[in-house]
């Protein structure tokens, strides 16, 4: 049984709020804020607005439509991480409920979820301090 | 229902009814995460419990993350398409329950025009008949029950949201702007 155990160390810092325009993709929005506002790495610590359509990862590939308009996120959680090449990703995974109120669940599709009429989003920056494995 | 695809669809870009505005993310920032765990009292409606808990640490703007509890009441509503085609999408009927069961929830303190308290406010559930729903949260009308109701709150230090007109969408919500100070 091989041990591996990596903490990351480190201490939260600014606190970004954005209202997302309709059309734009709420994951890439998340890693666009962060940009915006400087951040490399960030936890999201509140989400709440709508989607035109919901978009969910299927754990054997694929994906799960909810269609709207509007699909409403009632749950989000996630983080942004800066890449080796620089680049920013965020992994978002959250509850989305659909017009007749049923909820559904599962990993936000990159690309592929956007904003009905408005999104609004609470990152808070992640500080890490060091690396210990 | 759900449609389960075996690739990626094509997202929707939709057409509303105003311009197009250039402005595709507004934001702000504060300099520092200011947390403040709520524990709000049984009786009073959400509005009222979370609005004069954060007034009594002069927090006016903030992002809260509600932990659970049960509900006396719950008034909540979905967001529907509007066949009307004035807006895109407005919110249907209101829904009223009773011994709802809050199982995470989200909410933004502003301000409305008037520069009243507002909060926005979505939210998952579970029905007295055990079938678990989410929605838009009216909390005016949305009474917290036995055993209380926990939250954390983040200040947005100089942040102001405020209700704003988008002429884009024809709707109106929390927008930000650098809170101007009152002193």
């Amino acid at each position: 049984m091989p041990e591996i155990r990596l903490v990351e160390h480190g201490r939260m810092g600014r606190v970004a709020y954005g209202r997302i325009a309709p059309n734009e993709d709420l994951v890439q929005s998340v890693e666009k804020l962060c940009l915006a506002e400087g951040f490399r790495h960030a936890f999201v610590r509140g989400a709440l607005g709508s989607l035109v359509d919901a978009c969910l990862a299927r754990p054997q590939g694929g994906c799960q439509l909810i269609r709207g308009p509007a699909v409403e996120v009632v749950s989000l959680a996630g983080e942004v991480r800066a890449q080796p090449d620089g680049s920013l990703q965020a992994a978002l995974s959250g509850v989305v409920v659909d017009t007749e109120g049923q909820v559904y669940g599962g990993p936000f599709v990159a690309g592929a979820n956007p904003v009905c009429v408005t999104f609004e989003l609470t990152l808070e920056e992640w500080l890490p301090a060091a690396v210990e494995s | 229902m759900p449609e389960q695809l075996p690739g990626l669809p094509r997202p929707r870009t939709l057409r509303h009814p105003g311009p197009v505005s250039d402005l595709r993310i507004e934001h702000r920032h504060a300099a520092l995460g200011r947390h403040f765990r709520l524990a709000l009292p049984p009786g009073l409606s959400l509005h009222e419990a979370l609005v004069s808990a954060l007034a009594g640490v002069a927090v006016h703007n903030a992002s809260m993350t509600l932990l659970g509890g049960e509900l006396q009441t719950l008034s909540y509503c979905l967001a529907q398409p509007d066949h009307s085609g004035r807006v895109v999408a407005t919110y249907g009927e209101l829904r009223e329950t009773t011994a709802a069961r809050l199982i995470f929830g989200n909410a933004t303190l502003g301000r409305s025009a008037a520069g009243l308290p507002v909060l926005h406010c979505h939210a998952a559930f579970r029905l007295a008949d055990g079938c678990v729903r989410g929605g838009h949260v009216l909390t005016e009308q949305t009474r917290i029950g036995a055993g209380g109701i926990s939250a954390l709150a983040t200040a947005l230090d100089g942040i102001e949201l405020r209700i704003g007109y988008d002429t884009e969408t024809r709707m109106s919500f929390l927008r930000p702007r650098t809170e101007v100070s009152d002193a």
